[in-house]
């Protein structure tokens, strides 16, 4: 009887021993799988999502299948030009342009929008800060703004905008620029207006703040070059 | 008799802690429904992104490839003459600046990652992430400090460049980028690395427990832009 007794709980502490263990397993694999799921992998989102997700790569798709084609077309010019200094010239400046305006070293004009933001006598209202000015610019980036300036000053690739504690001015390119400002960009002026005044928008968050934005739609707007030398000592 | 109830408490109490375990295990995974969904219009969905995506990927490696041969081109149109050469020189330096070829040199590596501290102990959790605007702070700050190209997790900072925050994810070049985010920047890596001083903006978001980490480097490799670069509304005036 007591032997038999003994078998019995050894019987039960190997069968809580396989219990337990199987769960502590099932447990560990869990805290993995949740560990593991990727937050921008394909597999979480929703019908909504994936379609935008779909638009968004065939958009993209189409982009790079364009400029691989002229690409080819542009190899087929050099190669065909190759005897005639000139062509090969005329073809380089084609290629220039576009990158001269890229840099922001030439003067581009287009359709687009304006935006004046003007300090307020009242002193309740947040004056106009740096980061003010970033959000905006970084906004016109995200609604497809092809050139930007701030009083101005061209926004290019290496261009910063801060604030001088000690001299209490915000400073862009380097450059001291003082309000009222007027941001000026140049894109598709509907969308770049609907994606800054809709709700949760750029212009819209400095209004809801009581700062004193006005926004304005242009055809033709006109941006100037950046005005300082680019020159890169550290990359190669 | 008094053993055997004793084993049958402690059994029946770590019965129900697994239990309870399992329940809060699955609740979450659901939660976060990365459950792969049964339904067949997004199973055929997905199915039709990755094709897309692969068939982009595709063609960029196919652009990059018909980029190297215009270069090669390009260079061996112009190997005769001076003024030829200076312009071919300026349309490779200009794609560095611009950000459409890879370029190499010393600088920095910022890595911001989310903060590791227990969600429920804070009043705000969304203090503890990294959101947009920190990203955005610091690529502001990198410039400042004189970076000359900078990269996201391998996404280069081009001039049309928007950054934004969609959950705990952020958006870039239309990418999709999750944290720990490493930016790398291009530069005196003496002067970008003042980025982390007492005060400055990488202090303040350590102060919010955000993990912060920055490292100098003499060789620090930025890919090239992936995308396209073309202006539609934009043209250039002549002065």
């Amino acid at each position: 009887m007591k032997r038999k007794m003994k078998k019995g709980k050894i019987t039960m502490i190997i069968t809580a021993g396989i219990a337990c263990f199987a769960l502590v397993l099932v447990m560990t694999m869990q805290f993995k799988i949740v560990n593991e799921a990727d937050v921008t992998s394909i597999e979480n989102m929703r019908e909504s999502e994936l379609s935008t997700e779909l638009a968004n790569w065939k958009n993209r798709y189409d982009e790079v299948n364009q400029q691989y084609e002229e690409t080819l077309s542009m190899i087929e010019e050099y190669k065909n030009n190759k005897e005639s200094n000139e062509e090969t010239s005329n073809l380089m400046d084609s290629e220039l342009e576009q990158i001269n305006m890229s840099l922001g070293k030439t003067d581009v004009e287009g359709e687009g929008i304006v935006i004046m933001v003007n300090e307020t006598d009242n002193e309740e209202i947040e004056d106009i800060t740096a980061d003010d000015l970033l959000v905006l610019v970084n906004a016109l980036k995200l609604a497809g703004a092809e050139a930007i300036s701030i009083n101005d000053q061209r926004i290019i690739n290496m261009s910063d905008i801060v604030y001088i504690d000690a001299a209490s001015v915000i400073r862009v390119n380097g450059e001291r620029i003082l309000a009222p400002y007027t941001i000026k960009a140049i894109g598709d002026s509907s969308y770049l207006e609907s994606s800054l005044v809709g709700n949760g928008g750029a212009v819209d968050d400095m209004k809801k703040k009581g700062q004193d934005v006005t926004i304005q739609k242009e055809n033709n707007v006109k941006i100037s070059k950046y005005n300082g030398d680019i020159e890169t000592k550290y990359m190669e | 008799m008094q053993n055997k109830k004793v084993v049958a408490i402690v059994l029946g109490v770590m019965c129900f802690a697994l239990t309870a375990g399992i329940c809060i295990q699955v609740r979450t995974v659901s939660g976060t429904n990365s459950a792969v969904s049964n339904n067949y219009e997004e199973n055929n969905l997905r199915a039709e992104v990755l094709r897309y995506k692969e068939r982009y990927d595709n063609k960029v490696d196919d652009l990059a490839d018909a980029e190297a041969e215009l270069e090669k081109e390009r260079e061996s149109a112009t190997q005769n003459d001076t003024a030829l050469k200076e312009k071919e020189q300026e349309i490779t330096e200009g794609n560095k600046i611009i950000g459409l070829s890879e370029v190499t040199g010393s600088g920095v590596i910022v890595t911001l990652g989310d903060s590791k501290k227990d969600a429920s102990s804070s009043l705000d959790p969304s203090l503890l992430l990294v959101h947009d605007t920190d990203v955005l702070s610091v690529i502001n700050e990198l410039k400042n400090a004189g970076a000359e190209a900078i990269s996201i997790n391998d996404q280069r900072i081009i001039p049309t460049t928007g950054i934004i925050c969609g959950g705990n994810i952020i958006d870039i070049n239309g990418e999709k980028v999750g944290a720990p985010f490493e930016i790398k920047a291009i530069g005196l890596p003496e002067q970008l690395a003042a980025l982390d001083r007492p005060g400055g903006y990488l202090d303040i978001l350590r102060d919010y427990s955000i993990e912060v980490k920055l490292e100098k480097s003499n060789n620090i490799t930025i890919p090239k832009y992936t995308g396209t670069i073309t202006y539609q509304y934009a043209k250039s005036v002549e002065d």
